[in-house]
């Protein structure tokens, strides 16, 4: 063991590493105003194009229709950004052709996934300020009228969000650079059966059935009823909790095993190629 | 003692026998280079040494650790550079070698990252992104990365490939100095036969994923029946190894 390292698998060496990845996600953010720029641009859009067109809709005297599509704008943006920023986060490291770099350190799948999350999480909580902010200014809507089940609904769709770019990352490193269009879309591949815009029972029931297996499904048609006045519906998030425990299951179980193949067939090593 | 131990190391990819059958052994502060045409095997071989290919049978370890099952422990002792590598191209080398310090678990990062800045001349550097270094200073820099843990063995890939002749000639003083100093254990690969004549104590010589022939450059050089290294590379490239 060199003297000017912690131990390997010691506690200060594990949080030194993961401390590391997020250092560097954080430097190349402030290295590039383009990418602080990406972050607000679309989210702030997207914003403003459903908050009109809510506004126009309550003009035609549609019932609770401002907060609850505003609110479903604001969330479903947490699962969107989850899912994006940690795929991003590795796909830089794939185009600066740094991923062999990353792979000889002691850094572990595990870490290095955990550096991952932890940055996603300080842009998804600057993104969304500015998102609240605005909804509120401009349309008078607090997400905080969501209550207590705003904590819930948020970490259910974080878990989700990021089960979806573990499983982006592993495409990645199955089928090659040409494989990340899946990060940008697979999250939209679930926002028809997600319920985020409308009620899970406007779908056909073969769809409801697929709708029931997506924790966000249960976390959308629960913002919804209690921006309608019900109770947080616990036994609901608990299915969605559940769900989110097989989601990210199979997602790691996906990861490590990409990742074994990838060293198997020497697919990692052209990462650097 | 031996820092590597590489034992009847195999990779094939498809229809290609990658390497067949590579025993090496590295120790304390040796320099090793490993020698052959394109395709030989060199880069499979190093990758395998460095967990980033997984062999299809033999074993790896290191300070006596095996690498499969220590895969963290061994790899914080571990460096490795390469010509071909990149490295975040937004960041500032200071930046680059903040995070790689992190990334390697060391106790006080700032301190090691000012003894590489100043072991390998790079504090101008410093303030510039990594996109817009030249190939040369680019080089620096990721042995500066690969520096910053104190390995005991360092791999290198190639590691003067993008050097003028008066930048590698200091690179190769250093890097023997290095190792002759500290007692860390250099595994090479390069093209420079002249570099690999100059710095290494051992050379093995790869053909078909094979070692052929294996000596010092003076030993390989009589024992074909050649001047020089380069003489024996062409022999070797060129007709195969003589039974």
């Amino acid at each position: 063991m060199t003297a000017i390292a912690f131990e390997a698998h010691s506690t200060r060496a594990r949080r030194r590493r993961i401390a590391g990845v997020v250092y560097r996600d954080l430097a190349a953010m402030r290295r590039s105003p383009i990418r602080v720029f990406e972050i607000l641009f679309w989210p702030v859009i997207e914003l403003v194009v459903w908050g009109y067109v809510t506004l126009f809709l309550q003009a035609n005297k549609v019932p609770f229709v401002v907060s609850m599509l505003l609110g479903a704008v604001l969330l479903w943006q947490v699962l969107h950004r989850a899912s994006n920023e940690v795929a991003i986060g590795f796909l830089e490291d794939v185009w600066s052709r740094n991923l062999i770099n990353l792979h000889v350190t002691p850094v572990t799948p595990g870490e290095y996934v955990t550096g991952l999350i932890l940055f996603s999480l300080i842009k998804i909580a600057g993104g969304l300020a500015v998102m609240v902010t605005l909804a509120y200014v401009l349309y008078g809507f607090g997400l905080f009228s969501v209550g207590i089940g705003l904590i819930p609904f948020m970490a259910v769709l974080l878990v989700l969000g990021w089960a979806l770019a573990l499983v982006a990352i592993s495409s990645v490193l199955r089928f090659g650079e040409g494989a990340q269009v899946i990060a940008w879309s697979l999250v939209f591949v679930f926002q028809p059966v997600a319920g985020v815009f409308y009620p899970v029972s406007v779908l056909p029931e073969a769809l409801q059935w697929l709708a029931s297996a997506v924790p966000a499904s249960h976390v959308f048609e629960g913002m919804r009823a209690v921006l309608g006045g019900a109770p947080v519906p616990w036994d609901t998030l608990a299915l969605a909790a559940g769900l989110d425990v097989v989601y990210v299951a199979v997602a790691l179980w996906l990861y490590t095993a990409t990742l074994r193949h990838a060293r198997s067939k020497g697919r990692l090593s052209r990462f650097g190629e | 003692m031996a820092i590597l131990e590489a034992q009847s190391l195999t990779k094939r990819f498809g229809p290609v026998q990658a390497v067949d059958g590579v025993d090496l052994t590295v120790g304390e502060g040796e320099i090793t280079g490993l020698l052959g045409p394109n395709g030989a095997g060199k880069s499979t071989t190093l990758h395998m040494l460095l967990g980033l290919v997984t062999p299809d049978s033999g074993r790896v370890s290191m300070f006596g650790l095996d690498l499969q099952r220590h895969r963290t422990e061994v790899l914080s002792r571990v460096n490795f550079s390469a010509s071909y590598l990149g490295l975040p191209g937004v960041l500032h080398v200071r930046e680059v070698l903040h995070s790689f310090a992190r990334l390697y678990g060391l106790r006080d990062p700032r301190k090691r990252v000012a003894e590489v800045v100043e072991l390998l001349e790079i504090g101008p550097l410093l303030k510039r992104r990594t996109s817009d270094l030249s190939s040369g200073q680019h080089t620096r820099v990721q042995l500066a990365k690969a520096l910053l843990n104190d390995p005991e063995l360092l791999v290198l890939d190639e590691p003067t490939a993008a050097l003028d002749p008066d930048a590698g000639e200091r690179i190769r003083n250093l890097l023997v100095s290095v190792a002759r100093e500290t007692g860390t254990a250099l595994l090479i690969t390069s093209h420079n036969m002249l570099e690999v004549e100059r710095m290494c104590d051992t050379i093995h010589f790869l053909s078909a994923g094979r070692i052929v022939a294996s000596g010092s450059a003076a030993e390989l050089a009589a024992h074909f029946g050649v001047v020089d290294l380069e003489e024996v590379f062409l022999k070797v490239a060129r007709e195969g190894v003589p039974a």
